[in-house]
């Protein structure tokens, strides 16, 4: 990867990579190996990008799409669990924002199911019903009683 | 630390904003290294499936002889061994030449000499599958061939049995042509064709890592442009 288009077409849109990368890890070392891979895949993917959505758009599907990939290795790796079930452990963050009430809100949002997680993300960045389905690959119908539910157990696991 | 009265009065639209407003924690990292963690990985990945594989094989040279004494194919077991023996030492040979590989390179040349020692690894294991598939297919026939069935052998049954049924056929040597013309167009065909099921083979146990090696060496290349 040419540091140029590295610095013009990644750096500007890192904020999104950093975001969705701290929702699926729970360590510093994680958390820089799929950054490093996230950015090694827009690159590679960048000659697939048809201007049918925004770039910001294109990096939050590649994103998602890694972290969820390499979610899923990992869980094979310990067992043979489907990926759209909740964590069987709670991870604990060893990184901390400066504000405390996001760290919290970060370790709300590691308790939610992979799926959910891409949720909540893509909607907290103001994404409309109609990005954030094909972003994540399913109908704009389902998506609104989903950030609903998904915003009430947030609250609630912000409570406990 | 927010109390939790604090967080649950924001709703987590405005926690997400002003978190990210406040906080400076939105810095990428540096992007260094990640070729050379990812040649190391491949490399130690591609090293230790060798060795179980080299394990394998000598364990197989080890237990084929009891294994075919057992079920009575001794000629068969006894070419196995040694044909495992010998392709376990070639593999040791293989294995020390991989171990001198020099890893004080940068990460290109380091793979580019693995990469060269894997194309070289396969290019000999085709040449050698070329004799070994017709070798293996020889072992097989003496086990069976050998085979005791009660005072007689299955090979003098299987003679018997074609002649009898034809009994104008040619003979060789004592074998029918109708046994024979078989035995070598199936040699023949494992030897024009044992390259092939060779480099299908070295693919089926290590396709996945040499096509992350080759998709590596080609970013790699693509970057020195």
């Amino acid at each position: 990867m040419s540091n140029d288009f590295y610095t013009t077409q990644i750096l500007p849109y890192a904020a999104i990579i950093i975001k969705i990368c701290r929702a699926y890890t729970d360590t510093q070392e994680d958390f820089e190996d799929y950054y490093q891979e996230v950015c090694l895949q827009i690159w590679r993917s960048k000659d697939n990008f048809k201007e049918q959505s925004a770039w910001s758009t294109w990096i939050y599907r590649l994103s998602l799409n890694v972290c969820l990939t390499f979610l899923k290795k990992k869980k094979n790796n310990k067992q043979n669990a489907p990926s759209d079930l909740l964590p069987d452990e709670v991870l604990v963050d060893s990184r901390a924002f400066a504000d405390e009430s996001l760290n919290q809100l970060y370790d709300a949002i590691r308790q939610l199911s992979e799926i959910d997680r891409g949720v909540i993300l893509l909607y907290l960045e103001e994404k409309s019903y109609q990005e954030i389905a094909d972003i994540i690959g399913t109908n704009t119908n389902n998506i609104g009683v989903r950030i609903t539910r998904i915003k009430e157990r947030l609250k609630k696991i912000l409570s406990n | 630390m927010a109390s939790k009265n604090t967080i649950m009065e924001k709703s987590i639209e405005t926690i997400w904003k002003e978190g990210f407003i406040k906080n400076d924690a939105l810095v990428a990292p540096k992007l260094n290294d990640l070729y050379n963690q990812k040649s190391i990985d491949i490399i130690e990945k591609f090293k230790r499936m060798y060795k179980i594989n080299r394990i394998a094989i000598v364990a197989f040279a080890i237990l084929i002889i009891p294994l075919s004494y057992i079920t009575r194919m001794i000629y068969m077991g006894i070419p196995m061994a040694i044909l495992f023996i010998a392709i376990s030492l070639v593999a040791h040979k293989f294995s020390k030449q991989l171990d001198t590989i020099n890893k004080n390179t940068s990460s290109y040349e380091y793979l580019s000499s693995f990469d060269t020692w894997v194309k070289d690894m396969i290019a000999i294991n085709s040449k050698l599958s070329t004799f070994m598939y017709p070798y293996v297919f020889l072992a097989l026939v003496l086990g069976f061939w050998f085979i005791d069935i009660e005072g007689d052998i299955l090979g003098n049954m299987l003679i018997n049995g074609i002649i009898s049924e034809f009994p104008t056929t040619y003979l060789v040597n004592g074998f029918p042509i109708l046994l024979l013309v078989p035995f070598f167009l199936a040699i023949g065909v494992l030897a024009f064709f044992g390259g092939k099921i060779g480099k299908w083979d070295i693919n089926l146990v290590y396709g996945g890592i040499l096509n992350k090696l080759e998709n590596l060496l080609s970013d790699m290349e693509e970057l020195r442009k």
